[in-house]
């Protein structure tokens, strides 16, 4: 196999929710490597993005025309020069290769409304996770105060709610997401949590969870199983309160290989048979592919919090709950707050996953699960980040179980000694490549073959005629 | 069970009392006096949101000079009324209602049973939402609302009655989202058909 020099990660915001920016792995391990995505699937086709601050104006060049040539078919009727219009945004589209496509696509979204309508009461509300701070940050950060003349808001789960009747029963929205006449979806695809949301509806997903009160997220994910949970966002996107406010979607479309477009129309529900298609043949293979490491030790190594961090375009949290084929609508339950009592699945554990060693990431959201420091070891560098997981009140126990070590190569040694592998993969906001070390490098591209045949031939089919999508 | 290790402070000299701090507490902890907040250190669960929520940065978290460990055991209580509010809620006893602190059902109903009479009441009980505050809250609300309890939402949507469960869905949701795998899911969480919607009969 040939070597490749290690690429050091997509730049990414600094936050008061994580630590001072650390050199990368990329940076301080010698022996790692960068393995081109094609080089395990030779078919992924290329991005239109590479996520690197040296072709930053060249990718979001490329982001802004495929945003035009989208929304240039939309039909935007129901946007009257009178209206005011609020595009919702989320919080992970700025996970997303350092967030700057999916800002830019927001961004060119509001210009081309403004152009087409003359609509100019046009406000952007960030939809946020957690932290109250979180908002802030990504406005000042992506310049979206300038962009949107001041027109900017975050919401986030504990703002005051609106009830909406639904299908179902009443929900709660959050208020400020729908406080003007119209709203834009703009989203982005990035598969995530592919265990809970099963890619099942998932382009629905924000409308139960980034645009619902806390209570409305909860019962999408604790009182419904993973699969049935999909008819939540879709009870609240056909409720008569968000018909009458809805003008159409735009979402940015990944594969692990990166941004590779923009998807705009009214119809959300072909937008999402669209990118499901497209997901089961690229993220399902990067999955299976993932299910094929039997002993590894992962490094977290980005912005955000540490399970949300992509590798090979994928998030540790795939390889955490990589127990089974998520993707199979016949398996039941593959992560979920709700559990089979008679087989319950302790998805915070990977035996797989021998390891985690944290070079940077955030603290503040519940994650790890409060069971991952209990059954898998993890080594946290740097006195400075321990005392900043310490101080993290949704993880109060991990610093009794946690080891503080000195630097990133004793962290790195000591996981896999104990845990007894020689693999190395990196979470560090990569898409396009996985950086990892040599021996896991060479174990994937031995299995991919493998792999695609597999998926190709077996589960892909199967996948789709679950979907409806054959 | 939770072990809350921090508890909440603050600087009262530049408070502007616009009280953000006690609407987003989890657990009653914190109490409006002369427009100032006074912090219960006994019910305070350390969950840090006031500190982030406080628009002037004058809150932050301590260290407690020792651990506090909230937790309710369903033995304090009698297990059969346990067991049935369970069952009328259509929670399983042993489920992590609380993925951040492990909190089951079990738990949680045992907190009922014993007497928290509102959400607050259960999060300062067992240490609920001391994480994320986010997923835990319909199950522990269904907990309350099949123990009869009053489900009008407090002020300043501190919580809103959301109870929804997958038992609920009528025939009608059923057959507009056919693929959504009611049926099945519904066969693989309840195997026994111990579950239906939640009936306004009070245990
Ligand atoms: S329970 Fe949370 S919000 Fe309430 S006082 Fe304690 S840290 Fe603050
Ligand atoms: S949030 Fe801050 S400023 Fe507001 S009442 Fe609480 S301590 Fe005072």
């Amino acid at each position: 196999m040939n070597a490749h020099t290690a690429i050091k990660p997509p730049a990414f915001m600094h936050s008061d929710y994580g630590p001072a920016l650390q050199p990368h792995v990329s940076e301080t391990i010698e022996s790692m490597v960068s393995v081109p995505l094609t080089e395990f699937f030779p078919n992924f086709a290329p991005a239109i993005t590479s996520g690197y601050p040296e072709t930053l104006e060249a990718d979001l060049e490329r982001v802004r025309a495929e945003t035009r040539k989208s929304l240039a078919l939309v039909d935007m009727s129901s946007i009257a020069a009178t209206d005011s219009v609020n595009i919702l945004a989320s919080e992970h589209g700025f996970g997303l290769m350092g967030g700057w496509p999916y800002a830019e696509m927001i961004k060119t979204i509001r210009e081309v409304v403004i152009e087409r309508t003359g609509c100019t009461k046009i406000h952007l509300r960030l939809a946020i996770y957690r932290g109250f701070k979180e908002a802030e940050e990504v406005a000042e950060h992506f310049g979206f105060n300038e962009a949107f003349e001041g027109r900017v808001k975050g919401l986030g789960p504990f703002d005051q709610g609106v009830e909406v009747e639904t299908v179902v029963g009443p929900m709660y929205l959050i208020k400020r997401a729908f406080d003007a006449t119209k709203f834009i979806h703009a989203y982005y695809d990035d598969p995530r949590e592919m265990y809970f949301n099963r890619l099942l509806y998932k382009s629905f997903k924000s409308f139960c969870m980034s645009y619902a009160r806390y209570e409305t997220r909860s019962v999408y994910h604790s009182m419904f199983g993973n699969r049935s949970g999909s008819v939540i966002p879709r009870a609240l996107f056909d409720s008569d309160f968000i018909q009458q406010r809805y003008t159409f979607s735009s979402v940015l479309c990944t594969t692990p290989m990166g941004v590779i477009g923009v998807d705009a129309t009214t119809d959300l529900y072909a937008i999402d048979r669209r990118i499901t298609k497209s997901h089961l043949e690229t993220y399902g293979r990067m999955q299976r592919l993932f299910a094929e490491i039997k002993d590894c030790v992962a490094i977290w190594d980005g912005g955000r919090w540490g399970y949300y961090l992509h590798g090979g375009g994928l998030i540790f949290g795939t390889l955490l709950t990589n127990h089974s084929d998520a993707f199979d609508l016949d398996q039941p339950v593959v992560a979920g707050f709700m559990q089979s009592p008679t087989a319950p699945v302790n998805f915070s554990r990977n035996k797989n996953l021998r390891g985690v060693v944290v070079n940077q990431a955030w603290v503040g959201a519940g994650i790890p699960y409060v069971t991952m420091p209990f059954t898998t070891p993890m080594y946290i560098v740097g006195e400075e980040q321990a005392q900043m997981w310490r101080e993290d009140p949704t993880n109060p126990l991990l610093m009794d179980r946690a080891t503080v070590v000195d630097s990133l190569h004793q962290g790195v040694a000591m996981a896999c000694e104990k845990g007894q592998t020689d693999k190395l993969i990196v979470f560090d906001g990569s898409y396009g490549h996985l950086t990892c070390n040599q021996a896991l490098a060479d174990l994937l591209k031995a299995r991919a073959p493998a792999v695609d045949k597999m998926v190709g031939e077996e589960l892909l089919p199967k996948w789709l005629a679950q979907r409806g999508l054959s | 069970m939770a072990t809350i290790k921090l508890v909440a402070d603050y600087n009262a000299d530049p408070c502007t009392g616009c009280k953000l701090c006690d609407i987003v507490c989890p657990s009653g902890a914190i109490k409006m006096e002369a427009r100032k907040p006074v912090i219960d250190e006994a019910l305070c669960i350390g969950c840090g949101r006031c500190v982030d929520r406080c628009p002037e940065d004058i809150m932050w978290m301590i260290q407690r000079s020792e651990p506090l460990v909230t937790t309710v055991h369903p033995d304090e209580v009698d297990q059969e009324a346990v067991t049935a509010l369970l069952e009328k809620a259509g929670i399983e006893a042993a489920m992590s209602v609380c993925v951040c602190t492990l909190t089951p059902g079990s738990e949680i109903a045992a907190s009922i049973i014993k007497g928290a009479k509102n959400l607050e009441e259960v999060c300062a009980a067992t240490g609920m939402r001391s994480g994320c505050g986010i997923y835990c809250v319909a199950p522990a609300l269904r907990l309350l609302e099949a123990a009869g309890c009053d489900m009008t939402p407090p002020g300043q949507h501190r919580w809103y009655p959301s109870t929804l469960s997958l038992y609920d869905l009528s025939d009608e949701v059923c057959a507009k989202y056919p693929d959504a795998y009611i049926e099945e899911d519904r066969a693989v969480f309840d195997p026994e058909h111990k579950y239906g919607p939640l009936s306004k009969e009070i245990l």
